[in-house]
């Protein structure tokens, strides 16, 4: 028997499995493959639908939007989150920095300007408001990252960047140089020493130069130190084209704290099935390898994702499906109006706010309006109720419902009363 | 106003305009050819890519099954790099009128269609995806083909002779003497400048748009635009052209082409050829009638829908647009309406372009006393373009590999030679486009090639975002290095702007595509595309794009998929 069950390893899943691990329950982690930790920047992104600080627009959401995400758990929760977030990155020697007062705006590999909350320290000389001269530097062999534009789109925003390519320094021949490949480089103290040495020659008069977030995986805060002191300005990354070396660390960086503290991950391993007994689910179905398994269960964690995640499905038919337990879905909007004609319509397209309805302790709730399960707790882009990538709140509401719902799992069976 | 003078003006830079104008430049006849999007911008570039075996058409039409298996057979001659020999099969599936087949047969042998049957057996074998339940089975010669690249190819063989070709430049007027054209006027779009051309013979050859083209001359050519609906299943699901062995309906073939594998068509009749989109009926009857062939297709990965509208010239009434013939009809105005200076070439398809141009020419020739005669279906077309040259050097090494696939250092390819080329030059590091194998270099040539607009233009050449993740890496990649090669070319550091035009434009018009079969994984893809776009680039906070006028990604002229 399993005290608890996470299903899903993205921020939502492993900040809930940080969460009962903490809480001495030996969680058990079960995803179909990593989450979008590697498929994203690694900042964390509280809100960005407008010019509103985040602790502002989340006070203004619980009370506008009770099913939102953010009201379920409420911005006590969500601060809480984000302290214990910004405790256990700093304890494993790659800090975030930022808060919920002020988004701080990061330049993109577009050039354009991105509004952020948490971000880890090695992009924080990133900050536009802090002023001076940039110069961007990348290589041609990395084809997701392009200085250029990305310096032209900042000037005409009024910032002084100029973009440059640096020769790569001979290396063992490499076929295919994505952003993990060069990071393995930059872990090579050789390497970034010629490469800080060519820094040091290209930057002119800037004060800061953007470099793409491949700053090597083990020891970032160690490359980017090196290469200031050698090119002689402040150095930041800005995150690529997937896959992320920012989301790969901060996965890596959870999962060493969820295993220190009892937990365990087991990657390729997909939910597929549960079964319950009443209101209670007693055991879950794992495929892997073509192979089942039977987990019997105390308490369960849904963060399975949402749309990109593979959490909720759809399919030619119009249905929308919660893969991995089979709960009901939320969605309003029939199969002609999932999607508004503009690819970037400001408004979104509908279907992405399908979801899995939940209640302010994330239990899922059935369409009579009740909790389909007591011990179970949604959490991360499976919550219906927003689509965070337009409100720019998507790894924020991953964090704070991930860390919420794991300390209410936690409580499950503590507390003397019963909701019903 | 510019003014130009030529001998014969072609409009419409489709298949049968290239073929067209490769066939007067091949006869020594000074031409010209004006279009108002991109090369391929209309029906052509928006076909499945079969060439017909015949057998398509051998009961209800036997004349354009005769004039497609002689025209297979001299295509696969002139033109063998843009021709894939899939082979085709009809296959009697559970739902089809047995009685059909054995007419199939009989109609074949009269008409010269090549035709075997083979057993069910060695059918399922070689398709395994296939019904099991089919009763026989009928190889034929149907292939797949590129039609980008023809196109291409013809144009580039004709320029080779010196015959001129304008893209993005579209016919606002006919000038009319008296009952004789003598020329046209058209605008550039990307300068704004207005053309006149002036000329001895104008060819028509616009297809579903040709009704507008004769009507600016006041002469009446009834045009039916028959809306043809595919969807691209997002790998091969079979490697043979798939039919139906019945009359020619909706949704009953199935072409392999490059990567994927298109399920087509419908035919509904549209009345303006440049507003018409896709309804989740048709979709919906692609995918019943799939299933027919292929159990299981509509769980299978949909890459995208799109539509093409059949040029149908229309003689007298017919009740349904199957019901016309297929093949094409020369309008010779000057004895049709006694207005000199123009013909018009409608109806056929794809397969038949060539015969098409040779007729058509054939008239025009005689008509300014040329008599040299046709030679496009002896002359193979040599497959070569220049390539720009490399902006840095290649990161790659293996340039003796590159020497046995000339055709690669094009911006163009050919089938099955890109793996090949990637492999031999251990350049997997230097693809911009992962799903269609697109190379830097080939982008950058493309780049550089005349007439290229925006990055949907780029994509007819090169294949650039037509894979699975319908643009998601790719688009931003392109657009910067657009923007780097702009850069090299003025020798300082281009705006940004051009480049968010081009992104934002073919972000969405791959997004028109997507939507009519927008669910499953393909969903997933869109959704992660939004969170490369909007999460880590964040392109809709970029400054807002300035209008540049080298870039033509909005003009009225060239909007078509409306609604």
């Amino acid at each position: 028997m399993h005290e608890a069950i996470v299903i899903g390893a993205g921020l939502s899943g492993l900040m809930g499995a940080l969460a009962l691990a903490e809480a001495g329950l030996r969680p058990l982690v079960l995803a179909k493959g990593h989450g979008a930790t590697h498929w994203a920047s690694g900042t964390i992104d509280l809100w960005g639908k407008d010019e509103r600080s985040p602790r502002d627009a989340l006070r203004s959401i619980v009370t506008a939007r009770p099913e939102h995400p953010y009201a379920l758990i409420g911005v006590d929760a969500v601060a809480d989150a984000l302290a214990r977030f910004r405790a256990v990155t700093e304890a494993a020697r790659y800090p975030y920095v930022g808060g919920m007062d002020h988004s701080v705006l990061l330049p993109t590999a577009a050039g354009a300007l991105r509004p952020v909350a948490l971000l880890p320290i090695t992009m924080a000389a990133g900050d536009v408001r802090a002023g001076g001269e940039m110069v961007i530097a990348g290589f041609h062999e990395l084809r997701d990252f392009y200085p250029p534009l990305a310096a032209a789109n900042l000037a005409a925003q009024g910032i002084a960047a100029r973009g440059v390519y640096l020769q790569l320094p001979p290396v063992p021949r490499v076929r295919d140089f994505g952003p993990r490949t060069l990071a393995q480089l930059f872990d090579d103290p050789a390497f970034r020493k010629q490469i800080g040495r060519q820094l040091r020659q290209q930057r002119g008069s800037a004060t800061r130069i953007g470099l793409p977030a491949v700053l090597g995986v083990r020891d970032p805060l160690g490359v980017v130190a090196d290469l200031q002191l050698l090119s002689g300005a402040q150095v930041f990354e800005i995150p690529t084209l997937p896959p992320s070396v920012p989301g790969i660390r901060l996965f890596n960086v959870l999962r060493a704290a969820i295993e220190r503290s009892g937990g365990r991950l087991q990657i390729g391993s997909e939910v597929i099935r549960a079964e319950g007994v009443g209101h209670i689910l007693t055991t879950l179905c794992s495929e892997a390898a073509a192979r089942e398994q039977q987990h019997r269960v105390r308490r369960v964690l849904l963060a399975t994702g949402g749309i990109a995640g593979g959490g909720i499905r759809t399919n030619d038919a119009g249905l929308v499906r919660e893969t991995a337990l089979d709960l009901p879905v939320r969605m309003d909007v029939n199969h002609a109006g999932w999607f508004a004609p503009r690819f970037l319509d400001p408004g979104g397209h509908a279907i992405y706010a399908a979801g899995v309805a939940a209640d302010d302790r994330l239990r899922p709730l059935g369409v009579d309006g009740w909790p389909v399960y007591e011990n179970v707790a949604v959490a991360g882009a499976t919550l219906a109720g927003a689509d965070t990538l337009r409100e720019r709140s998507r790894t924020g509401v991953a964090i704070a419902t991930g860390w919420a719902a794991g300390r209410m799992l936690a409580a499950y069976g503590c507390d003397a009363t019963r909701s019903y | 106003m510019r003014t130009l003078t030529t001998d014969v003006l072609v409009i419409g830079g489709g298949a049968t305009g290239a073929g067209v104008l490769r066939d007067l430049a091949l006869r020594g006849i000074r031409c010209a050819l004006v279009e108002k999007g991109d090369l391929t911008h209309g029906t052509t570039g928006r076909y499945h890519g079969l060439l017909h075996s015949g057998g398509r058409y051998v009961v209800k039409d036997p004349q354009s099954a005769e004039e497609c298996a002689r025209e297979n057979e001299i295509l696969r001659r002139i033109m063998p790099h843009c021709i894939e020999d899939t082979g085709g099969l009809f296959v009697v599936t559970p739902a089809d009128d047995e009685s059909y087949a054995d007419r199939f047969v009989a109609a074949c042998r009269r008409t010269g269609v090549w035709v075997e049957e083979i057993a069910v057996s060695a059918a399922l074998r070689r398709e395994p995806l296939l019904n099991p339940r089919i009763s026989r089975a009928f190889a034929v010669r149907d292939g797949a083909a590129d039609s980008f690249l023809a196109t291409h190819a013809n144009t580039d063989d004709a320029r080779r002779y010196g015959a001129q070709v304008l893209t993005y430049h579209v016919v606002n007027g006919l000038e009319r003497v008296g009952d004789r054209i003598i020329g046209a006027v058209c605008e550039d779009l990307r300068s704004g400048e207005m053309v006149r051309i002036h000329c001895a013979a104008i060819i028509n050859a616009t297809g579903a748009w040709a009704g507008k083209i004769a009507a600016l001359a006041g002469l009446q050519v009834s045009v039916v635009a028959g809306k043809g609906t595919m969807v691209a299943m997002n790998h091969r699901i079979v490697n043979t052209v798939i039919n139906r062995c019945k009359m020619p309906d909706d949704g009953d073939i199935i072409v392999p082409i490059h990567t994927v594998a298109v399920l087509g068509t419908t035919d509904i009749y549209v009345p303006d050829p440049d507003v018409y989109s896709i309804t989740p009926e048709e979709i919906r009857l692609i995918l019943d009638e799939g299933e027919h062939l292929i159990p299981g297709v509509r769980r299978m990965r949909a890459l995208r829908a799109w539509a093409g509208v059949r040029p149908l010239y229309r003689e007298e009434d017919a009740t349904h647009d199957r019901d016309i013939p297929r093949t094409y009809r020369l309008l010779d105005h000057e004895v049709r309406d006694g207005v000199a200076g123009m013909v018009s070439i409608v109806g056929g398809k794809w397969t038949t372009y060539r015969l098409m141009a040779e007729e058509t020419v054939d008239v025009v020739a005689h008509r300014l006393g040329v008599t040299t005669p046709c030679r496009t279906a002896e002359l193979r077309i040599e497959a070569s373009a220049q390539p720009a040259a490399p902006l840095r050097p290649a990161i790659s090494h293996g340039s003796a590999a590159r020497a046995r696939f000339a055709i690669l250092a094009s911006p163009f390819y050919m089938l099955g030679h890109r793996l090949a080329e990637v492999e031999a030059d251990d350049s997997y590091g230097d693809l911009v486009c992962e799903c269609e194998l697109v190379t830097r270099e080939q982008l950058e040539a493309a780049i550089e090639s005349e007439g290229t607009a925006n990055l949907d233009d780029l994509r007819r050449d090169t294949r650039l975002g037509m894979g699975p993740c319908q643009g998601g890496f790719c688009t931003y990649r392109a657009a910067a290095i657009w923007h780097e090669r702009r850069s090299a070319r003025y020798g300082q550091a281009a705006g940004a702007a051009p480049a968010t035009r081009l992104l934002t434009h073919f972000l969405q018009e791959r997004w028109k595509g997507l939507t009519p079969t927008l669910w499953g994984d393909q969903l997933r893809q869109a959704r992660l595309d939004e969170l490369i776009y909007l999460e880590t680039l964040a392109v809709d906070r970029l400054p807002e794009a300035i209008p540049d006028e080298t870039i033509v990604t909005g003009h009225a002229a060239i909007a078509t998929e409306a609604g």
